[in-house]
């Protein structure tokens, strides 16, 4: 058998174990944060920009207003001590202060003087060029504005504090990273939900998948909204198609095969059948070759039987023509002629009816009693019990075990999954020398149950004795029928 | 089936008298033909051999059979519709027999008439105990009374006839039996397998669709309403019964 072809799926080597819809939340939150934060960014650059620039113009507007006025005060004979009159007149700006310089000496402002400026400016205001910048002044940003005033020997400056624009701006910084958390958090959300939404129809993908692995080969999906998905509906029903034809055309290439066979199989059982019926005319070699003829015949007809039976089952088609069956009829009839086998019926058990395929029913107890007979020195005991239904989860039904019990060695532990096998034969299997079995009787025991909804299995005999206990499980959902049916 | 019919040589059976039992085969495989007729003969029953739906049908017009053996598979006409023309000309029991295993071709055999069917490969000696079976026109019981009367049905079972309030209703020889065991059994129920075993000779494991197909047909000849039945009734889980 050839390797199985895996195309390559990204990911699955390294990538965290997350789900694809996590996978997209994840990716939702990490956009929004990223938007949330350039959006952030970008506002409070703006606004910081924005407002310094104002706070800048005001400033240098003002300082120039006061410096025009303190150049029409001022006369040659000014001296220092005249300036904080002047200087109280002149127009104030919010945070601001000013320092003037006149002559040698200085008039610092409350908190600030005339060594808190910056060097630039003073070399600017040196070569009596004007000029503004935003520095630090005392660890605090500030504007700093210097007009020479040319009639004079003397100099103005403001210095406004912009601190209270980082204030401003710190609020705001906190709204924004608020904000960008909550976009966070509703992008994960959002992201969420759309994976939700865009995995709806992967799920419907893989329910279909489930349903044709199960068996249920015509599964197929129904048009999708979304062209996108529509493509891959295409694909997959295409898909299912095609093996739905390749696995029909295998189970019907087996199916041709042993219905070629039962033409000449007939004419070969006919023609035995004469030679059978004139035995007594037969020579003592010519009969023994005859019975070797019938016994094979015999065999070659239960393993046509046997295929064309399981080619329909591969192929879906295998039919159950349901009739009402008394469990204990149906077994007393079953065991007829039989030596050495106990049958255990329950005292409730003449009530057991059960819906089934009386024929697939009376080959599943042919096979598990020719098994027994086979490998285990024959049936000893056939018992019947009604038991809640095991399963995860409990259904809260019941089904019908009828158990076939021997004395022989038993099933190893390790034998006893691949015994259900087709051509399986276990190692007490290897006796092959007057072994007459086709090999696929176990096998077919699973399919018919499995057909009924039921299930077989092997296990140790509850007794504890040496042996095997093969059991039958058919649930039983028409018990409370058969009552009803009595009234009738 | 413990019968045992005395052996004819097979010289002597293909020229028996009118009063030997005549079986019409229809297949058109010539060995599988040649080999069941050669079977058939063994039991002393002269056999007609035909390849194909039309010889049958002539054959079967010109000499009649007490028994007709049908493969469905047939080149021509097929095996269904061989069956029905047959049925239309009588009473006569029909085997049919199929290579296929779906039971959709047991059913429609059933329903165009035949009495019971066969898969192939068969063995002979089933074969042979079905046509004995089909034979038999009831049992030679003593107790057996031969008149029964159920509601407005009379059934007279040395004469074959059945009526119903005075109209003579016309059943196949299968229909007929099936009719007078349940018309025996008085108004007791009888379960499929029950019905099995003494009309076709089936033990328990036969095919309990022979039944119903055959209780379906009985229904429409003798019940004024078919789809809700005076006289057949089905008791669900146990069988069926005759009501009166």
């Amino acid at each position: 058998m050839p390797e199985p072809t895996t195309l390559p799926g990204r990911g699955s080597d390294h990538a965290p174990n997350l789900g694809l819809g996590a996978r997209i939340a994840v990716l939702f939150a990490v956009g929004g944060l990223l938007v949330s934060v350039g959006i952030a960014s970008a506002t409070l650059a703006l606004t910081r920009r924005q407002l310094v620039e104002a706070r800048e113009e005001t400033a240098a507007a003002v300082a120039v207003s006061n410096a025009t006025r303190l150049s029409n005060q001022l006369t040659p004979e000014s001296t220092i001590e005249d300036l904080p009159t002047v200087a109280d007149s002149l127009t104030k700006v919010e945070g601001g202060q000013r320092i003037i310089r006149l002559g040698d000496d200085w008039l610092p402002a409350p908190e600030l003087d005339n060594d808190d400026l910056p060097l630039d400016l003073l070399d600017r205001m040196g070569k009596r060029l004007g000029g503004q910048l935003v520095t630090e002044v005392r660890g605090e940003p500030h504007v700093v504005v210097g007009i020479p005033l040319s009639a004079f020997d003397a100099d103005y400056y403001a210095v406004v504090d912009l601190s209270g624009i980082t204030q401003t701006l710190d609020n705001l910084r906190l709204v924004l990273l608020g904000a960008g958390a909550a976009t966070t958090v509703l992008a994960a959300l959002l992201g969420a939900w759309a994976s939700r939404r865009t995995l709806r129809p992967l799920r419907r993908v893989r329910g279909a998948a489930e349903a044709i692995a199960g068996g249920r080969l015509d599964t197929r999906l129904g048009p999708q909204a979304d062209p996108d998905l529509d493509r891959l509906s295409d694909s997959f029903n295409e898909m299912a198609r095609a093996l739905e034809a390749r696995i029909h055309r295998d189970a019907r290439f087996a199916s041709d095969v042993s219905h070629e066979l039962r033409s000449p199989l007939t004419t070969l059982m006919a023609g035995v059948g004469v030679l059978e019926a004139r035995r007594d005319e037969l020579s003592e070699r010519s009969r023994t070759a005859l019975d070797l003829l019938v016994q094979d015949l015999e065999r070659f007809n239960r393993l046509i039987n046997e295929l064309l039976e399981i080619s329909g089952y591969d192929a879906g088609v295998a039919d159950l023509d349901l009739t009402e069956v008394n469990v204990a009829q149906f077994l007393e009839a079953t065991l007829a002629g039989m030596d050495g086998i106990l049958l255990e019926l329950p005292d409730d058990s003449r009530d057991f009816v059960i819906e089934a395929d009386k024929r697939r029913l009376a080959r599943v107890m042919a096979n598990l009693l020719d098994n027994a007979r086979r490998y285990g020195g024959g049936a000893t005991r056939v018992a019947v019990a009604r038991e809640p239904t095991t399963g995860d989860p409990p259904t809260g039904g019941e089904e019908l075990v009828i158990a076939v019990e021997d004395d022989g060695p038993g099933v190893p532990d390790g034998e006893r999954a691949a015994i259900f096998d087709r051509f399986s034969r276990g190692s007490a299997g290897g006796r092959r020398g007057s072994d007459d079995g086709t090999g696929l009787g176990l096998s077919l025991v699973v399919e018919d149950l499995r057909l009924h909804g039921g299930r077989a299995g092997v296990e140790d005999r509850p007794d504890g004795r040496p042996g095997a206990r093969f059991t039958l499980r058919l649930p039983l959902p028409y018990l409370d029928d058969t009552m009803e049916g009595r009234e009738q | 089936m413990g019968q045992h019919l005395l052996m004819t040589q097979p010289s002597q059976a293909t020229t028996q008298p009118a009063t030997a039992t005549r079986i019409l085969t229809v297949e058109d495989d010539e060995r599988i033909r040649t080999a069941v007729r050669l079977a058939l003969e063994e039991e002393g029953w002269v056999v007609a051999e035909t390849a194909n739906g039309e010889q049958a049908l002539e054959s079967f017009i010109t000499n009649g059979a007490d028994v007709v053996l049908i493969d469905i598979m047939l080149p021509g006409i097929d095996g269904f519709e061989v069956c029905r023309s047959i049925r239309r000309l009588g009473d006569v029991p029909i085997i049919m027999v199929t290579a296929r295993s779906d039971s959709h071709d047991v059913v429609a055999g059933l329903e165009a008439g035949a009495d019971d069917y066969l898969r192939k490969p068969f063995d002979p000696k089933e074969l042979s105990a079905r046509i004995r079976a089909l034979l038999r026109r009831s049992r030679s019981d003593e107790s057996r009374p031969t008149r029964i009367e159920v509601g407005g049905l009379e059934i007279l079972a040395d004469e074959g006839t059945v009526r119903h309030e005075g109209t003579d209703i016309h059943l196949t020889r299968t229909e007929f039996r099936l009719l007078v065991e349940l018309g025996i059994a008085e108004g007791r129920v009888l379960s499929r397998e029950d019905l099995l075993e003494r009309v076709w000779g089936y033990d328990y494991f036969g095919d309990g669709r022979l039944v119903d197909v055959h209780i379906r047909r009985l229904r429409t000849k003798v019940e004024p309403d078919p789809a809700n039945p005076r006289y057949v009734m089905t008791v669900r889980g146990m069988g069926y019964k005759l009501q009166p």
